[in-house]
């Protein structure tokens, strides 16, 4: 008997979606012609941050530049940063998109948990910590980006009036939760997980962390150029900083291979904190600030 | 029939904010007759500091904000070198202004083009999609040819944002938060190949600036000449001045505009009142060398976590066009359209001196003189943010941070009402626009939006006393 192309993609549609694929995943496939063409919807909560990881974000061009990440690989329907809507015309666009499901939530910075989350809210008397659990219930993927909302960060710093978390500890164990961090973290580690999940539809291989084995699984002082070099005696020599308070054996990154700051597509950065002859601080670790504190001490 | 409106959250700008918003017929026409801005997230920066090795404050100040980090990197390592008691060596003041004015144009270009120019803009079937749909769409959008050209604009100016933050790590290992800064200079060292590449980018950057940002201001600031009237605001302005120069001047001086007349800048006739801040009555009028920071979460009357920052208790505004007006390059009005003109305008000043800046680099020679923690110490920097006057304050005791004080240019511009029920500068801003669409409040939008509004700084760092 022979079968349309039509019936065969609605039987493998129905399959998709009786697996729990989102749209967009099917429509990546072409199994769903009726979805958005395939560019997963974004919401990304803001917290306790300061946007540099959205900043960050906006300096994408080794992997794929910003404009094309907006404009053709993600629908961002909700960023405080960037957004045109404001007001009750914003908060409706996230609440329309959570109530549908099938998106990558996105949170940047700490969620606050003393004093009922009080400490910041996100829209409209709503706090951020409610706001949080609310849109992770609906999400597809959870992505914590930032050592703020993977760990609680620097606003979780002792002596943390705020109890300042990462969003894993806001949402439990059940939640599964990609942590991406950095202080602030790197565009390219974004957009390699947000690729890796639009392609296979699931995470990358994460650390006991939660963090992407792509990305974090060296320390920086495996791949550090510096490491066979002379130490340096005082800031400002270059060499080794082993003494001038370096983490680089306690924190795991590939600053030194990606570098920071690309000036085109698929090149490297174009300088790094060990390079430029200062101590690495250990922002992406889950103990930043106050276990790699003081930055220049051993 | 009054109407009172909120706007929760305020988009487009750095952080959290609320604005609510009192709506009257005056004159059979609606207008804003009462405005209460609020900040809506706290971190507890300040406590975080006390305790700690001075040497971190550097970085830690820096994730204040992540748009102009390099503002608090300068304040503090200036502050640090004042109770350090060292003097960085030249290429050290040049170098930190080269990443800082970096710094500064990326702030500013993204401020025209990504946070504020969908307030003046029909991006319909421009920009069709999420995030710059949905949107609300008023008759006196800009449309038609001169839409397509800012929305060019637009997408260009992500290119050149990001190239400003390349030139910034050239220099300062990577952007955002650069790890180059520190008390007795900068770490890293001005090769020759840096220069040269900083120096690509640079005019491309320069090109751009002079090219199609200076064009599209111009098309955005005709079509809405009637700004020139709205968002007049309290009228005072204060800056500290900012880029150290050789000799101990600056490239923009400090200077204020009180009630019409000009003044010195005495940091001890400033007080942070907390009436309607929620911070504990006891700690309201200090001066931010002597300031506590209690939170209170119960307060009531208090609808903001911004202090109120006031100069011999009179509201000061600050930002590109306080700088601008106190050194005499600009002086035409205050309003909203000529604070996106003196943003813009900063910029050509801003670029002139990193064009000198690069020139008096000398290859080679290092940035650095090497300092030790003092026992004790204290050290304060008045500097300015690409949002206006920011200053650090630190007191060191047993080699440690005993007190850290920031007060940041949104907490003057975006501060609640003042004990003396005294409105701060957005508020008084905001009173007297008018309002043609009660559903589309767009103009409340665009004032707001000319201050460029930073509130990770604004809920900021005041010391345990």
């Amino acid at each position: 008997m022979k079968i349309t192309r039509r019936d065969f993609i609605k039987a493998t549609s129905a399959l998709g979606i009786s697996l729990g694929m989102p749209g967009w995943a099917l429509a990546r496939a072409g199994l769903d012609p009726s979805s958005d063409g395939g560019a997963p919807p974004v919401i990304w909560l803001q917290g306790q941050g300061c946007s540099g990881c959205s900043v960050s974000l906006l300096n994408s061009i080794n992997t794929m530049s910003i404009q094309d990440l907006l404009l053709n690989t993600i629908n961002l329907e909700y960023h405080p940063t960037l957004m045109a809507a404001a007001g009750s015309q914003a908060v409706k666009a996230a609440e329309d998109r959570r109530i549908k499901g099938d998106y990558v939530l996105v949170v940047e910075g700490a969620v606050p948990t003393a004093a009922g989350g009080q400490f910041c809210h996100a829209w409209d008397g709503r706090t951020f910590m409610d706001v949080v659990k609310s849109y992770g219930k609906n999400a597809s993927h959870i992505l914590a980006v930032g050592t703020c909302a993977s760990h609680g960060g620097i606003p979780g710093g002792k002596p943390d009036a705020t109890g300042a978390r990462g969003v894993k500890d806001v949402l439990g164990t059940t939640a599964t939760v990609v942590n991406i961090p950095g202080c602030p973290t790197h565009p390219d580690w974004i957009v390699g997980t947000v690729a890796h999940i639009i392609s296979y539809n699931q995470a990358p291989a994460l650390d006991t962390y939660g963090r992407p084995l792509l990305f974090f699984q060296n320390k920086v002082h495996a791949r550090c150029p510096e490491r066979s070099s002379p130490r340096a005696r005082s800031l400002g020599e270059g060499g080794c900083l082993a003494d001038l308070g370096c983490k680089g054996r306690e924190t795991y990154s590939d600053c030194p291979v990606r570098k920071w700051n690309s000036s085109g597509p698929n090149q490297p950065g174009v300088n790094w904190c060990v390079e430029a002859r200062n101590p690495c601080g250990g922002c992406t670790e889950h103990d930043y600030p106050d276990g790699k504190s003081p930055f220049y001490e051993k | 029939m009054m109407a009172t409106i909120k706007i929760s959250p305020l988009t487009r700008i750095e952080g959290h904010l609320d604005i609510e918003i009192n709506v009257e017929k005056v004159l059979g026409q609606d207008q804003v007759v009462d405005a209460r801005v609020a900040g809506t997230m706290y971190r507890g920066f300040e406590n975080i500091l006390v305790g700690r090795d001075p040497r971190d404050a550097v970085h830690l100040t820096q994730r204040i904000c992540g748009v102009c980090p390099i503002s608090h990197a300068t304040a503090s390592s200036i502050a640090l070198d004042s109770a350090f008691q060292a003097t960085p060596p030249e290429n050290g003041r040049l170098l930190r202004n080269l990443v800082l004015g970096s710094n500064f144009l990326q702030s500013h270009i993204l401020h025209f083009y990504h946070l504020t120019l969908q307030d003046y803009v029909d991006t319909t079937g421009l920009l069709g999609k999420a995030p710059w749909q949905p949107r609300y769409i008023t008759p006196d959008l800009i449309s038609g040819s001169a839409a397509r050209q800012l929305v060019d604009g637009y997408v260009k100016a992500l290119d050149t944002r990001r190239k400003l933050q390349e030139m910034g790590a050239i220099f300062g290992a990577r952007m955002p938060c650069s790890s180059t800064f520190v008390p007795g200079g900068f770490t890293e060292v001005a090769t020759s190949t840096k220069i040269k590449d900083f120096a690509v980018l640079f005019v491309e950057v320069y090109n751009f600036i002079s090219g199609v940002f200076f064009n599209d201001l111009l098309t955005l600031g005709m079509h809405f000449l009637k700004y020139l009237s709205i968002g007049r605001g309290c009228g005072n302005l204060l800056a500290y001045g900012a880029f150290e120069e050789k000799g101990g001047g600056k490239l923009f001086p400090a200077g204020r505009f009180t009630s019409g007349k000009y003044g010195k800048v005495d940091p001890g006739r400033i007080a942070e009142y907390v009436g309607h801040s929620r911070y504990t009555p006891r700690t309201s009028g200090l001066n931010p060398s002597v300031g506590v920071t209690e939170p209170d979460l119960g307060k009531t009357d208090a609808y903001s976590w911004i202090k109120a920052p006031r100069y011999e208790d009179v509201v000061h505004e600050v930002g590109p066009l306080a700088r601008l007006w106190v050194a005499g390059h600009y002086r035409r009005g205050i309003s909203v359209l000529d604070r996106l003109v003196a943003r813009m305008l900063e910029c050509w000043i801003i670029s002139d001196g990193m064009a000198r800046w690069l020139m008096e680099l000398q290859p080679g020679k290092t940035g650095i003189h090497p300092t030790t923690v003092p026992p004790t110490g204290t050290g304060v920097a008045l500097a300015e943010a690409p949002r206006g006057a920011l200053g650090h304050w630190m007191e060191i005791r047993n080699s440690r941070l005993s007190r850290y004080q920031v007060l940041t240019p949104t907490a003057w511009n975006a501060s609640p009402m003042d004990d003396a029920m005294r409105k701060g500068p957005m508020e008084q801003a905001l009173v007297g626009t008018p309002i043609a669409d009660r559903s589309q409040p767009i103009e409340a939008l665009r004032v707001v939006h000319s201050f460029d509004p930073c509130l990770a700084c604004s809920v900021h760092v005041l010391d345990k006393g």
